[in-house]
């Protein structure tokens, strides 16, 4: 009887759930208090949709989508520099209603002329509105502002600015060691002369997302941000100043080139791009157009494929994913203003069809990869930036080029990066190596109990020898933590500020960056981690479960401790620069030598270790093989620092080379399987000197 | 150090300490659950890549709560290491008809894993506050837990995240079943 009942409310429900498809949007509203009242002055939600609509069809209208044609896509392929995407344009109409910067200052940029030298004592917007008036002089330009505001198609919406009434002078104390920038007193920005509930605009940033988070209040963010943002304005100058070096047009917000790769531009990117030219530059430095250039009508066709899914009625157990995703993208950066719900007409904004699109798109074309949770966050954070078709070939190149196998149903990608980092963690942080994996001195015994307890786990391989690589193939626990940092490439995990400088440098210098990072962040975390190291001997884990019993409590706690500090440490690094200039621009920090021949190095490393001690998992290497052009397998070939315009066929050949130099990899690797061989071992403190030796008698000869 | 005192308090005192692992399908509601426990605040929905932990006391009992990603692809990122737990709670969406048939196979192959064959049980059925949501004895009907659990201790609570609903009482159930080792 009790099941009768159940039955029943489950059919009874079910039909109700086939009339519509799954859609969990509604339940998030009331559940989320995180807007109140905020579409009430319709500020933000002057979405103009004929335009949109124009732009980025929603492909009702299949009859005049031919596939291969580019008539609906036009205004996205053609060079023009009008680039447009939901956010683009919703920005743009936001603009007019949300006043942005009334202050104009490019009367001192022609003085400026290297990086290095002083700022202006001007606040140049971030959004750049006012690169067209360079002989205007503060104050005058308002209204030219406005004007122009309404030409540029490519700020992200919402660039509006902390509202602060007065022009007070303060006095930033930036220290910076690395260039001799000198920071002199700033101008508060002015308030934007808005018509908008200034508390409304108060509560989100400049790319929608709200200020607050569980562990930042919207006051530290505000504090924070009134230095950040003159910080970006003096950027934005710098590279103003560049581009015309150049003779790149910086006067156009839709930038389309940069200036060849350069030590310059390197730290130019790491200081941080200008926001409105990220989608841009992204795409430029990650040499999307190239892939989009060879696969024109690969996106339109994936639409007309979803349009005819969407038609079939058992769509969703021929394509599971689409159910997936469905749950995922009301849950995807509900926290920003454009992924939001129009709470009073129950619409579904832009933002969120877009992802649609582009994760269903996705799942299609990569059906290895299909869908996996995170990639919303991926893909969220590009369609911020730049458009639809862009967003879904920058997805591509991040899952395959830059994130190898991450992805991947059998997430061997990420194990693998994994065992990189804790290579790299024991190579260059030997202190919190000693506190996140067991140390070869203290628990001894302990391993060797754990291995004759678990006798039957690796029968073959439980020589001295492996043992040492053995947290490559049984990653200690902390990854649990750091494997979502790849993951979503820091999305959620740090805030966004910091999040998109990390995502500059991806794009220019390749995935080795996201190892930086990541150390850069366990080093910062150092002091909090080691505080509790007292407790010691945390440093026990099996990754069988079977320290139930005999575990003592106290590393039980410390592992508790190790957890919450990784897990929530990067959440409460606000300002960009105290990873930028404390870690990645320090020269005496190690592991900043770390470059991208390094990191593939290791990763070959790291698969053959798993290959061979995981005879179980998928022996099919996932890591660095995928469906797209072979000239991207080899991400350090892209990202050479020697590329300038010649890129194309100069990369073609060093993937070549590049791939050959992993053929005699493979062939070292039977020699190698003690240890991996940093070419730079600074702390030598893990390091067997001997093999160190031969590594480099072998590269030697190889070179 | 001072870790370690208040322990010794603690234990004077009768405080205790267990490690929870929280699973369920993605989309049930455990960070949810779990933030509205330790924060009393509702956190934006939002899809859990890797996990979350957090401790949350409640009479005497420190809870060290493991909130595991749902996603079904993402599980063996974790499944190797089950922490040495005493209660596995298991959230369920009660609103989620279609899926729940793959909630409770998913239920039964994780309590079937050796690790856990000594832990206590709890199931929330959660988002009772949605209108078309399943009762918690209609849950525990369908879940069909007394036919199938003979050593295991097992409980179906209803719950509301948004509330808090049901989640104390879950816990101090927790704190009863599993005390005096």
């Amino acid at each position: 009887m009790q099941k009768e009942q159940s039955r029943v409310s489950y059919g009874g429900n079910k039909n109700g759930g086939l009339e519509k498809p799954p859609n969990f949007g509604p339940r998030n509203i009331p559940r989320s208090p995180s807007v109140p009242s905020l579409y009430a002055e319709k500020s933000f939600n002057t979405l103009n949709m004929s335009d949109q609509m124009l732009n980025r069809p929603m492909y009702e209208d299949q009859t005049k989508l031919i596939p291969g044609s580019k008539t609906r896509l036009e205004p996205d392929f053609n060079p023009s520099p009008i680039q447009r995407s939901p956010s683009t344009i919703g920005g743009n109409s936001n603009l007019s209603v949300i006043d942005m910067y009334g202050d104009d200052t490019e009367s001192q940029m022609a003085s400026d002329e290297s990086d290095d030298s002083q700022p202006t004592d001007s606040n140049t917007p971030t959004n750049g509105i006012s690169n067209n008036n360079n002989n205007n002089n503060n104050n005058s330009c308002v209204e030219n502002n406005k004007v122009n505001m309404l030409d540029d198609k490519n700020i992200p919406k919402l660039m509006h600015r902390l509202s602060l009434s007065d022009n007070n002078k303060y006095k930033t104390t930036h220290d910076n060691d690395d260039d001799d920038e000198e920071y002199q007193t700033q101008p508060i920005p002015k308030s934007p002369r808005v018509n908008i509930s200034s508390k409304d605009a108060e509560n989100f940033d400049r790319y929608g997302f709200k200020k607050q988070t569980s562990y930042i209040t919207e006051q530290e963010y505000d504090i924070w941000w009134r230095e950040y943002y003159s910080y970006c304005n003096r950027r934005k100058n710098k590279w103003i100043q560049l581009m015309e070096k150049y003779d790149l047009s910086a006067n156009d917000e839709s930038i389309r080139r940069f200036p060849p790769k350069s030590e310059k531009l390197k730290r130019y990117v790491r200081k941080g791009i200008p926001a409105e030219w990220r989608g841009n530059a992204w795409w430029y430095f990650a040499n999307g157009q190239q892939l989009l250039d060879e696969n024109p009508s690969t996106y339109p066709q994936l639409l007309l494929k979803i349009d005819h899914i969407n038609t079939l009625p058992d769509k969703e157990t021929r394509y599971p994913d689409l159910e997936i995703i469905e749950r995922d993208l009301n849950r995807t950066f509900p926290d920003n203003i454009h992924f939001q719900k129009e709470s009073y007409q129950n619409t579904e904004p832009e933002m969120i069809k877009s992802l649609r699109r582009v994760l269903v798109a996705f799942s299609l074309y990569n059906t290895k990869i299909g869908y996996c949770q995170s990639m919303n966050f991926l893909a969220g954070l590009l369609l911020l930036f730049l458009d639809e078709e862009k967003s879904f070939w920058m997805l591509v190149l991040l899952t395959s080029k830059y994130l190898p196998g991450v992805h991947n149903v059998n997430l061997e990608g990420v194990n693998i990066d994994q065992g990189v980092l804790m290579l790299c963690v024991q190579e260059y942080l030997p202190e919190i190596w000693e506190y996140v994996v067991p140390s070869q001195k203290s628990t001894n015994n302990k391993s060797n109990l754990n291995k004759l307890m678990n006798s039957g786990f690796n029968p073959n391989h439980t020589n001295n020898k492996d043992s040492k690589n053995e947290f490559l193939f049984k990653l200690p626990p902390v990854t649990l933590c750091t494997a979502s940092w790849f993951m979503s490439c820091f999305v959620g995990v740090l805030p966004i500020e910091v999040t998109l400088r990390i995502w500059d440098c991806l794009f220019y210098e390749g995935s080795h960056f996201l190892f930086k990072v990541s150390l850069g962040i366990l080093k910062l975390s150092e002091g909090e981690l080691l505080k509790g190291k007292h407790h010691n001997s945390l440093t026990h884990y099996s990754l069988n479960g079977n320290q139930n019993k005999n575990k003592p409590n106290n590393a039980e706690e410390n592992e508790i401790e190790l957890f919450q500090i990784v897990q929530s440490f990067p959440k409460k690094l606000l300002n960009p620069n105290d990873i930028f200039e404390k870690i990645i621009f320090k020269k005496r920090i190690t592991f900043n030598n770390l470059d991208q021949d390094e990191i593939d190095r290791c990763r070959k490393y790291v698969t053959d270790q798993r290959q061979k001690h995981l005879p179980l998992t998928d022996n099919k290497k996932s890591s660095s093989h995928t469906n797209i052009n072979d000239n991207l397998n080899s991400e350090g070939s892209l990202l050479s620092e020697t590329g300038d315009t010649g890129f194309k066929a100069l990369n073609i050949q060093k993937a070549r080379t590049m791939k050959q130099n992993h053929k005699s990899d493979e062939q070292l690797s039977e020699t190698q399987s003690e240890g991996y061989g940093f070419k730079r071992s600074i702390t030598s403190v893990n390091w067997n000197s001997g093999l160190k030796e031969r590594v480099r008698q072998i590269r030697g000869k190889k070179d | 150090m001072g870790n370690s005192i208040s322990k010794t308090l603690g234990k004077l005192f009768g405080s205790r300490e267990m490690k929870i692992l929280m699973l369920g399908l993605d989309n049930a509601g455990k960070t949810t659950i779990l933030y509205k426990l330790k924060l009393n605040k509702i956190k934006t929905s939002t899809p859990t890549v890797g996990f979350n932990v957090e401790t949350v006391s409640y009479k005497n009992v420190k809870f060290n709560m493991w909130d595991v990603g749902g996603q079904e692809r993402l599980r063996p990122l974790w499944r190797h290491y089950f922490p040495a737990t005493t209660a596995l709670i298991f959230v369920i969406d009660s609103s989620d008809t279609e899926r729940l048939n793959e909630a409770k196979e998913e239920l039964y192959s994780i309590i079937s894993e050796k690790e856990m064959e000594n832990v206590v049980l709890l199931v929330w059925a959660n988002k009772q506050d949605l209108k078309n949501a399943m009762k918690p004895q209609e849950v525990s009907d369908f879940l069909q837990l007394s036919d199938n659990l003979k050593n295991q201790l097992w409980c179906v609570i209803g719950s509301n995240a948004l509330s808090g609903q049901g989640l104390l009482e879950g816990l101090s159930w927790i704190s009863n079943n599993t005390s005096k080792k």
